[in-house]
């Protein structure tokens, strides 16, 4: 008798620590960001700047010819360049993304409320590569007399694919999970930009002088990675104590 | 007392596996109409039917999917071509029961008609499996398709006026003969090649023949191809017009006949779906 | 004996080597290569069709998503097909008349069993199909016996589609006869089970009557349902190959090239199927034949002419068939009512008086035919057949003269299921008994033997590519 009740008792307790971590489990999933103790908590935080570099010869922008629709080629008398790759002063790399791809743990983070525009403007896109956090709401707005299809390629998220003619408001989306996102228009096909999709606020796209800026990092080991859409990824890794400002230089070579 | 421990602790780790069953399982059906597949059932299917091309995984890497052009889809993206739903949206049952029986059009995809519709439900409910998707979320109700209006001088001219503005014509062409300035860029997801369509060719669409298809293609889109969705863009009356001027260019197809053949196969195999159960 | 242990030996390694080598074939057969479909896709089992196949076929050979027609196709698509079955059989018949000292027939004769084994292998065939083009058909079937002389088992060209509607397709050539249960598709290979009694059953005494006047009657026997036929086909189904008729107008010459007949035979079958819930679809149907064969030939100088049949006479079969599945259970079922005209029944010339009280014999038969499959590579089959006379020729004849219980069973596995090659393990015993069939020792005072049994035990490798 007494073994049969060990055996139920064992037996149910298993099954209910099972509910109980497959709920656990999906509730993680849904609410990516709903707790967040490391933004509330800045105090002794530590700053990471720095900047990316390409080394070796410098590549020359190639042409991108919009003669296939008349209105793109309307709304530029200066040649259009592509900004696959854009440098600055010594080598100074531009739209190099730099975050923390480890090192956060099980912090997570709340996605702001204000929504970041990704805009379509003179048949490119404005800016080439957006930073955004995931469930962050995203804005796509045309300002082109034209009409452009909005088409994300992503392997982690829903694929979806939206035509956008002039004049209509802006269209709302979002992604759910991390990810760099390639972002076309299949109607115009030089138009490609990036989406860059985050879980946490710690990453920085890097400006016409290749520097970057991540703020309000809570002390830890961390492996920072910088993306570059033609060049790839490099790593490093880095600890950082509490109030410290931390300076890192990544060199893309070509 | 040794020995009964041993067999409490052999229960839990039962109990465990029973409940681990439960859970995997909960995902694991499709309703259309009133028919319940299964997908226990439909992985013997599968595995006679489909795994030569869509292989063991549901990734589109069969055997065959190196001679195979369209891909076989892969079902582990959880992307469709042929939905009612929104563009980036999981399609319901009962567009991946239509795209099972259907077949696709210049593809290796054959209609899947012969089997029963209870094997086919039962088919629906095993490619669910493949893709997490399906367990996370649930697909959104159908966008609502008003009734069509009539195809008169006035809708084709509107019609072919929303052709020019939304840049129909950069990948489908002036003439939609598929040969617009963006035809030649176009990838589909995994990166192969894929060619708009030519309306002047006139064979059946992916997505099915009737008007309704049409509307439906052009207002879901079809994911994972270049062809965007234009529920932002055009109204339903709009997306009408389009529909009525697009059948112009289909100057190979005798117009009566088609409506017909439609009209009848719509009623013939997807109406009674939802309508009458087994 | 050491000799067949080491025989035995040699071919268990042999076939060990054979299923463990499960590397892909380079060639292809015909229709799965084309489609890229696996073989399981239209065979319930190789080579029967399921529900799939069967429209395949109804279509002529089309899946209907445009790539039908040759023109799609690789040029280098050669639509062709082998088939053969090296195998070991084992053949034995009982109350076989020996002599009772063998090369002394002046001592006496006695039954005896005759029992012969060894290796062996099937006859060749060479079987291209295909399309034409969009909604035009063919297929051409060179099949050799196993000395490699070759006949035409089938030749047609198939238009579809006729007036756009899957209801008339039209069909001209050597083909089989459209019916549920399809003898060419069976699963039995060996020489007692890999035909179907009822679908080639000519009674006792018609044979007798045949064998003792053999210039009289060409053809023996008179009409195989199982035999393909010359003619042309007038068929349709619908769009999922449930509903389905043919009717199709014969030469009455069993298939045999160069030899009109100058009569013409009919033949009609019609099947329905309904999806029953999570069984599958079942399918029930009826055939009719009625035809007309000669008794005597016109002769010149004593010696028949051949293809002038004259004091044609006639006959007919008519039967229902059904296709019945339980989740992995299968059962094909087929029943035959058969009449032949007496002077057939007695191999009498229509010119000569017919022997006294002699009439028309009637019999009926059928079989239930089991396929229990445990997955598209692993299927058991079984078959229970009955022939039974309702007629004989004479009053005085024994009632079962001629009747036939035949029993089958065996397996069939295919260590590999894609769409570029078939093969398959193929194992089975057959059992047939014919009442009162064997030969009467020359001392009996009656004209009919004991019953005769015949017995094979069959393994082989059956495959396509």
């Amino acid at each position: 008798m007494r073994t049969r009740i060990n055996y139920l008792q064992i037996g149910v307790t298993a099954a209910l620590v099972l509910l109980t971590a497959h709920g656990a489990g999906t509730r993680t999933l849904r609410a990516i960001g709903t707790s967040s103790e490391a933004r509330e908590d800045t105090s002794g935080a530590a700053t990471l700047s720095g900047i990316v570099k390409l080394e070796g010869s410098q590549p020359v922008a190639t042409r991108i010819n919009m003669a296939a629709d008349p209105a793109c080629l309307k709304m530029h008398s200066a040649p259009v360049m592509s900004e696959e790759v854009a440098t600055g002063t010594n080598g100074a790399l531009k739209d190099a993304i730099v975050y923390i791809s480890d090192g956060l743990g099980n912090r997570t983070f709340d996605p702001p409320t204000e929504p970041v525009v990704f805009e379509q403007k003179g048949c490119t896109y404005n800016p080439h590569i957006l930073g955004m956090r995931a469930r962050q709401t995203l804005k796509v707005a045309n300002s082109d007399p034209t009409t452009h299809n909005i088409h994300p390629a992503p392997q982690n998220n829903r694929e979806w694919n939206l035509s956008q003619p002039p004049g209509s408001s802006p269209i709302e989306e979002s992604f759910a999970r991390e990810e760099i996102i390639p972002v076309k228009c299949n109607v115009h096909p030089w138009m490609k930009g990036y989406i860059a999709v985050f879980k946490h606020p710690y990453f920085a796209i890097t400006s016409k002088d290749g520097t970057f800026d991540l703020r309000n990092v809570p002390p830890g080991e961390y492996t920072i990675e910088t993306w570059h859409e033609k060049y790839g990824v490099l790593t490093q890794k880095v600890t950082l104590e509490t109030n410290q400002t931390r300076t890192l230089e990544f060199v893309f070579k070509r | 007392m040794k020995h009964n421990r041993m067999r409490a602790h052999f229960a839990g780790i039962l109990v465990l596996l029973f409940a681990g069953v439960g859970q995997v399982t909960f995902a694991q059906e499709s309703h259309i109409g009133g028919l319940t597949g299964e997908a226990s059932r439909g992985k013997k299917l599968y595995r006679r039917y489909c795994v030569g091309c869509h292989g063991p995984l549901g990734d589109g890497r069969g055997e065959n999917a190196p001679w195979i052009d369209p891909k076989p889809r892969d079902f582990v993206t959880g992307t469709f071509k042929c939905r009612s739903t929104p563009t980036g949206a999981l399609p319901t049952d009962e567009d991946l029961y239509k795209s099972v029986t259907r077949g696709f059009v210049n593809s290796n995809m054959p209609s899947w008609l012969p089997l029963t519709r209870q094997q086919r439900a039962d088919l629906v409910a095993y490619v669910k499996t493949f893709s997490s998707s399906f367990r996370e979320e649930k697909p959104p109700s159908p966008l609502s398709m008003p009734s069509e209006s009539a195809a008169n001088q006035q809708s084709i001219q509107s019609g072919n006026e929303l052709y020019q503005k939304m840049n129909c014509w950069s990948c489908h062409g002036k003439e939609g003969r598929g040969d617009g300035p963006s035809a030649q860029t176009l990838v589909d997801n995994r990166g192969y090649p894929i060619p708009p369509y030519d309306f002047s060719v006139g064979t059946r669409f992916k997505c099915g023949e009737s008007n309704q298809d049409l509307y439906r293609i052009l207002m879901t889109g079809l994911d994972g191809t270049p062809m965007p969705s234009f529920a932002n863009g055009l109204t339903p009356a709009q997306a009408w017009d389009v529909v009525h001027y697009i059948r112009t260019l289909q100057m190979n197809v005798k117009r009566k006949k088609q409506t017909a053949e439609n009209e009848k196969k719509d009623g013939g195999e997807s109406k009674p779906v939802g309508a009458q159960p087994e | 004996m050491l000799l067949r242990l080491r025989a035995a030996v040699i071919f268990i390694l042999v076939l060990g080597v054979v299923l463990s080598v499960r590397q892909p074939a380079h060639a292809i057969p015909a229709f799965a290569r084309k489609y890229d479909l696996p073989c399981s896709a239209c065979h319930e089992a190789w080579p029967k069709l399921n529900d799939f196949g069967i429209a395949f076929r109804d279509r002529g050979y089309q899946l209907g998503n445009e790539k039908d027609s040759p023109i799609w196709q690789n040029p280098s698509y050669w639509p062709i097909t082998f088939r053969i079955t090296p195998e070991w059989h084992r053949e034995s018949s009982s109350n076989q008349v020996v002599d009772t000292v063998p090369g002394n027939p002046a001592l006496g004769q006695t039954y005896q069993d005759v029992t012969t084994h060894g290796f062996d292998f099937s006859g060749l065939d060479i079987w291209a199909a295909g399309t034409l083009y969009k909604d035009i058909s063919f297929s051409v079937l060179p099949s050799a016996d196993s000395s490699g002389s070759f006949h035409f088992e089938n030749v047609f060209v198939r238009f579809d589609n006729l007036f756009r509607t899957r209801w008339l397709n039209l069909k001209l050539g050597k083909f089989e006869l459209d019916n549920l249960v399809s003898e060419k598709r069976m699963l039995f290979l060996s020489s007692n089970g890999g035909f179907y009694q009822v679908y080639h059953y000519t009674p006792f005494r018609e044979v007798q009557f045949r064998a003792s006047n053999p210039p009289i009657v060409q053809f023996n026997p008179v009409f195989g349902i199982g035999d393909n036929q010359l003619g042309v086909e007038l068929s349709g189904h619908s769009e999922n190959s449930y509903a389905r008729y043919s009717v199709a107008l014969l030469s009455s010459n069993e298939g045999s090239p160069g030899l009109p007949n100058r009569t013409y035979d009919g033949w009609a079958s019609f099947n329905q199927g309904f999806a029953v819930g999570k069984l599958g679809v079942q399918r029930v149907g009826a055939f009719a034949f009625f035809g007309q064969r000669p008794t005597f030939f016109n002769t010149s100088f004593g010696s028949p002419v051949l293809s002038e049949g004259l004091g044609n006479k006639s006959l007919y079969r008519a039967g229902l068939t059904g296709l019945f599945y339980i989740k992995k259970v299968d059962f094909s079922t087929v029943f035959v009512h058969g009449w032949d005209n007496v002077f057939l029944g007695t191999g009498t010339a229509a010119n000569a008086p017919l022997p006294v009280g002699a009439r028309g014999p009637t019999w009926n038969g059928g079989f239930v035919e089991t396929h229990f499959t445990y997955s598209p590579q692993l299927v058991f089959v079984q078959r229970n057949e009955i022939v039974r006379m309702s007629r004989q020729v004479f009053r005085t004849d024994p009632r079962d003269l001629g009747d036939i219980d035949a029993f089958s069973f065996g397996l069939r596995y295919y260590p590999f299921m894609f769409s570029r090659a078939g093969l398959a393990l193929h194992t089975e015993y057959s059992l047939v008994r014919s009442y009162k069939s064997a030969s009467p020792l020359p001392t009996s005072t009656s004209p009919f033997g004991p019953d005769l049994r015949s017995s094979s035990v069959f393994i082989g490798l059956d495959f396509a590519f």
